[in-house]
């Protein structure tokens, strides 16, 4: 029985938020511009993983580098190359956001 | 009518009427009337009619006995591209050094423009690195068929024929992925450049967007190096012989 009475206390206190429906058809005229805050959290998403990939990538090549150097050419390239696609995938998101934010 | 730059409007007052008249020919629609020659356009024609120049020059001044620093230069040039051709190609590779150097040199003054004031580099617009990923790509592939003929399609079906149903969707649409993404790189590398520079000059107006420009000038280096190098790679897998 207690606990039936506090699942009902809790339950009207949540109808409290009702009013908060009723803003939702006004706000979308002059309001927030989603559209630029999700390209801010986006290009930091993508920035932030882009990092985090190119740190590994360089962690191998000096890795591999410190074990042989007479290899240093093979690992240059591959490493450079490597870089350079890890790069371009935090590009596309930051192309996406010149294209589509006003 | 678009802002131009002053070498654009020396070309569009010279040329500007018979290139209107040759656009409308092709039906093409023209935006600007006034200027029908863009900017990129126009620093395109500015950097091969610089490369032409410089080339004709190293050609006249080529010696065996006393090479002066031009010749070292473009000997180096050529040298390094050929080396890395002949690490990721193999055998034959030097067929494709011309082409690739003069992608390099093309690319490499191209995003160079942008730095010295009253020029931009032609590659912050979309379409010119999207022009020299077409080259690329129409370049390799057409290599792949003249090294193995018709049956350079095979590459497309992976490595069992029963698989080839899979394979031939994906592998074409990786391909054209690929001039997808040496567009993107070139631009978006070249635009974050101008904008980062830029913001910061609005920010603070002296000394540090000098260290912006030098970074441009670095990422620049290293994306003419890039495009070169995915080139060679594809053309790599496109002259590819099975062992």
């Amino acid at each position: 029985m207690r606990k039936l009475s506090n699942l009902f206390m809790a339950l009207s206190v949540l109808s409290f938020a009702v009013p908060a429906f009723a803003q939702g058809g006004e706000a979308a005229g002059g309001g927030v511009n989603w559209v630029a805050i999700t390209a801010g959290f986006s290009m930091a998403i993508a920035s932030a993983v882009c990092g985090l990939a190119q740190a590994k990538a360089t962690a191998a090549a000096a890795e591999g580098l410190a074990r042989n150097p007479a290899a240093r050419p093979g690992i240059q390239l591959a490493l450079i190359l490597g870089l350079a696609l890890i790069e371009s995938l935090a590009l596309y998101t930051l192309v996406i956001i010149f294209a589509k934010v006003k | 009518m678009a802002e131009q730059l002053w070498f654009t409007q020396i070309l569009n007052r010279a040329l500007g009427g018979p290139v209107n008249s040759m656009l409308q020919a092709l039906h093409v629609h023209v935006q600007h009337p006034e200027t029908p020659i863009s900017n990129a356009a126009a620093m395109q024609l500015l950097v091969v009619l610089l490369l032409l120049l410089l080339f004709l020059i190293v050609r006249s001044r080529l010696s065996v006995d006393k090479p002066g620093a031009l010749q070292h230069i473009f000997e180096g040039a050529h040298n390094f591209i050929q080396g890395q051709s002949d690490e990721i190609i193999g055998h034959h590779s030097e067929a494709y050094t011309p082409f690739l150097v003069a992608l390099a040199f093309f690319i490499l003054i191209c995003n160079l423009m942008g730095v010295i004031p009253g020029f931009m580099s032609p590659t912050a617009e979309p379409i010119v690195p999207l022009g020299c990923a077409i080259v690329a790509f129409f370049y390799y592939q057409a290599q792949g068929f003249k090294h193995a003929g018709i049956s350079y399609l095979k590459h497309f079906a992976g490595p069992m024929p029963l698989l080839a149903p899979l394979m031939i969707p994906i592998e074409i649409i990786s391909h054209l992925a690929r001039v997808l993404s040496l567009t993107i790189r070139l631009f978006a590398n070249m635009f974050a450049g101008d904008m980062v520079t830029l913001v910061f000059f609005s920010l603070v107006p002296l000394g540090i967007p000098i260290i912006f420009l030098g970074l441009h000038i670095g990422v620049s280096f290293l994306q003419a190096y890039i495009f070169v190098l995915l080139t060679t790679v594809y053309l790599a897998g496109a002259v590819a012989e099975e062992h």
